[in-house]
């Protein structure tokens, strides 16, 4: 397997002792492991951020709390699965780290299967995403290889609109319209309008 | 006091004793002069001693001897002036002469009765046989007993000792003594008469009336008989030594050696007198010393009784003053030792609450702690777990490296006792205890608060401690309560620094000695303090804090002036932030 498709997991623990016990487990269980003592250090060293994997994050350490980082790789756009390691959890605690996103919340001490299988599922999530994403840049680009026209076309198009309201829409002909429609089509490798009108509803997600 | 004496006629003797004494004068320059107590009267005397001068004269030649027969005072006086050679006086008064002048024994009569020199003499105490009641000396007490004289030897002194080893004082006026004089036999008749209870004679005086036909035996009988062996008389007292013949001190040794022998050398008088070799008389010393009479006279009037019989009335007055005295001194112990009871309960209790508010505190700092404290347990513990685990899957997977395994191992130890260490101190702070001070360095006390407080809190600032002082500088205090003093200053500086940047927060810890005393200063840099809050800042339940008790500082404050110092707060120099600080006196040069 392609080494830059191998899972890395992220550790970041201001406890050296703990962080090196994690490392041995996961290291145990096959997994490979990066690790940080804070998480400022993770924010200015992620190592290898192309592969997939997840974040093992402690949510209290002195400096930037775990939930604080969280907030941070929202920000940039990271899109990174975070289990979040807590000595006592309060509930607000947890609803915050969940509307962030957290994939999971996990009290210490924990059994050693919990974690794995947290670990697990977040590296499949992040694996998910990822071909998500990679699907949907494809979609972008071939959007993107539309004319302006042909754009404004397929976007009345997926909006389920007739032709010849398109064309009254955007002032062209009926004619010009089936034109370009029947362009667009064959640039995005489509053949109804409800296809097109799902592809361009996957795109825009996005925010491509 | 020796009857069965031959009356000779006075006259006779008297002018022979002159003609020998004129003759003597033509021979020598001086005549020995021998001192005779005459208790009886001078006829009496003569009647005993008569014929000693002749005899010594006789067996000491070159000497004349001459007889002065003087009562008890006159024949002290006579020998304290240096008028005598040689005094020849009862037992008693030859203690008392030895005692005050130094005068020397040099022989003892014996009587025919007597077993030897040492035990001739003594007292019977009698009662009439009809007397029930009396049968030991001490049923006497508070009676009418007959008695010779006050200084008679067999006549009194010998029974008295008696009557006091049986608990009955007479000198102390435990019976009442009549007196009746010589010849011995009024003291029989007074018994006889119904006048006195009891009588006491010399030993073998019954014996010898009976014999003349005086009285009849069977009317008597004698109280607490003693019967020494070989002994033909009653007495009820031991025996002792009779009269002695002592020289007095100035007395020339060939004399004093010339009349001992001769004396010795006698053969017995007619009467049966005869001399023995000085008797020891210890026994007779003892007796005064028991009667505390004689040489021993002092001794009564230095004891209780004695006093109390002389100083009656004043003892008496100052008695009743001395009760008086103790009376209001025992009532005033009374009341200081209720008073001050009632003090030292009420500071016990004052004490316990304090002791009870530090626990309070204490409680309630590890309380507000306890999500950090759950961490701090937490950590080692999933670090535990997590290698253990981590080892049980590393083993299944079939991988054997034993530094791998060794090292998980280690780190696994290494954990416990992190996680044994976080609960040995937050227990030993938090126990109840009771006050405890020793000679420790400071410095030590400060290190372990900032380890305390790194456990409780993970985001304490870095603390800087400066110690200057000298090296081996040790303060006797409580120094867990210092460490709770510490702690709550460093938390506090600590609280005060949250919303700084963290390269802004450090909280100083300053130790230095002013003025003989130890001087703590905890200085943190937080913002400024209004100067309202700061006069409150020591007052019980006040606090900045929104979860604060606001016992901490007040707390803090008892526990400084508890060590005699006193805790004060200042803005610190430069600003921002506050200087706590504290001042600790050298409790060992204070006593």
């Amino acid at each position: 397997m392609d080494k830059s498709l191998t899972p890395l997991l992220h550790v970041v623990d201001d406890d050296a002792a703990l962080r090196r016990a994690l490392i041995f487990l996961l290291e145990s269980s096959g997994w490979q492991v990066a690790a940080y003592d804070s998480a400022e250090a993770f924010l200015e060293g992620r190592r290898e951020p192309t592969r997939p994997g997840c974040l093992v994050l402690d949510i209290r350490m002195p400096l930037m709390s775990g939930l604080e980082l969280q907030r941070i790789l929202n920000d940039r756009g990271v899109c990174l699965p975070v289990i979040f390691l807590t000595g006592h959890a309060d509930v607000s605690m947890v609803v915050q780290a969940m509307k962030l996103g957290a994939c999971d919340f996990i009290e210490k001490p924990f059994k050693d299967q919990t974690l794995l299988d947290a670990i697990c599922q977040a590296v499949r999530r992040d694996l998910a995403q990822r071909d998500e994403n990679d699907a949907r840049r494809v979609l972008c680009e071939r959007i993107n290889k539309l004319s302006p026209r042909e754009l404004d076309v397929a976007r009345l198009v997926a909006e389920g609109l007739p032709n010849k309201i398109i064309g009254l829409r955007l002032d062209i002909s009926e004619r010009t319209v089936q034109v370009h429609r029947q362009h667009l089509m064959e640039k995005l490798d489509i053949h109804s309008a409800a296809e097109l009108a799902q592809m361009m509803l996957r795109a825009c997600q996005g925010g491509a | 006091m020796h009857s069965r004496r031959l009356l000779t006629a006075f006259p006779v003797l008297l002018s022979l004793l002159l003609l020998w004494a004129a003759g003597a004068l033509a021979a020598e320059a001086g005549p020995t002069r021998i001192g005779v107590l005459a208790y009886r009267g001078p006829e009496e005397a003569v009647a005993s001693w008569g014929e000693l001068p002749a005899r010594l004269a006789r067996a000491v030649p070159g000497h004349r001897f001459e007889m002065r027969l003087l009562a008890g005072p006159e024949l002290r006086e006579a020998v304290r002036r240096g008028e005598l050679e040689f005094v020849l006086t009862n037992s008693s008064q030859y203690v008392s002469l030895a005692a005050e002048f130094g005068v020397k024994r040099i022989a003892t009569v014996m009587l025919p009765e007597a077993l030897s020199s040492e035990q001739a003499i003594g007292s019977t105490v009698l009662t009439l046989a009809n007397r029930e009641d009396v049968t030991q000396l001490a049923d006497l007490r508070g009676k009418r007993i007959a008695a010779v004289a006050s200084d008679a030897f067999g006549g009194y002194l010998a029974a008295a000792r008696e009557f006091l080893g049986a608990g009955v004082d007479l000198e102390a006026g435990d019976a009442r003594l009549v007196f009746v004089g010589f010849p011995m036999l009024q003291a029989v008749e007074a018994l006889r008469a119904g006048e006195a209870d009891a009588a006491i004679v010399r030993t073998c005086l019954l014996e010898q009336l009976a014999a003349k036909g005086m009285l009849r035996p069977a009317d008597f009988k004698v109280v607490s008989q003693r019967r020494p062996f070989g002994f033909p008389c009653a007495t009820s007292t031991p025996l002792y030594p009779d009269w002695p013949l002592a020289v007095t001190r100035d007395v020339d040794r060939q004399l004093e050696k010339a009349v001992a022998m001769a004396l010795l050398s006698l053969p017995p008088s007619p009467s049966g007198l005869s001399w023995d070799v000085p008797a020891d008389y210890q026994s007779v010393n003892e007796l005064y010393r028991d009667l505390m009479i004689g040489p021993y006279a002092d001794l009564r009037t230095t004891t209780f009784r004695g006093v109390l019989k002389v100083y009656r009335p004043y003892l008496l007055a100052a008695l009743l003053l001395l009760v008086g005295g103790l009376v209001h001194v025992v009532r005033v112990e009374t009341l200081v030792k209720r008073r001050t009871a009632e003090l030292r309960r009420a500071q016990a209790r004052a004490r316990e609450l304090q002791r009870e508010a530090e626990h309070m505190a204490r409680l309630s700092i590890l309380g507000e702690m306890s999500g950090t404290l759950a961490h701090e347990l937490n950590q080692p513990l999933t670090t535990i777990a997590t290698y253990a685990q981590g080892l049980e899957r590393y083993c299944a997977s079939g991988q054997t490296d034993m530094a791998v395994i060794a090292e998980a191992n280690r780190e696994i130890v290494a954990q416990t006792a992190r996680a044994d260490q976080v609960i040995r101190r937050v227990r030993a702070f938090a126990r109840k205890r009771t006050a405890a001070r020793e000679a420790r360095a400071i410095a030590d006390t400060v290190r372990e608060a900032i380890g305390l407080l790194t456990t409780l809190l993970p985001d304490l600032p870095k603390v800087l401690l400066d110690d200057r002082l000298p090296p081996g500088a040790m303060v006797e205090a409580d120094h867990l309560q210092l460490q709770q003093v510490l702690l709550n200053l460093m938390r506090n500086a600590a609280d005060a620094m949250r919303e700084l940047p963290a390269d802004a927060r450090a909280i100083s810890v300053v130790l230095e000695r002013v003025d003989g005393d130890t001087v703590v200063a905890v200085t943190d840099r937080g913002p400024p303090v209004s100067p309202e809050t700061l006069a409150r800042l020591f007052e019980p339940f006040f606090s900045t804090k929104p979860d604060g008790l606001g016992l901490g500082l007040a707390i803090c404050k008892s526990i400084i002036e508890a060590h005699g110092g006193r805790l004060r707060v200042e803005p610190r120099d430069p600003p921002p932030g506050l200087a706590f600080r504290f001042n600790l006196p050298d409790s060992r040069s204070d006593g």
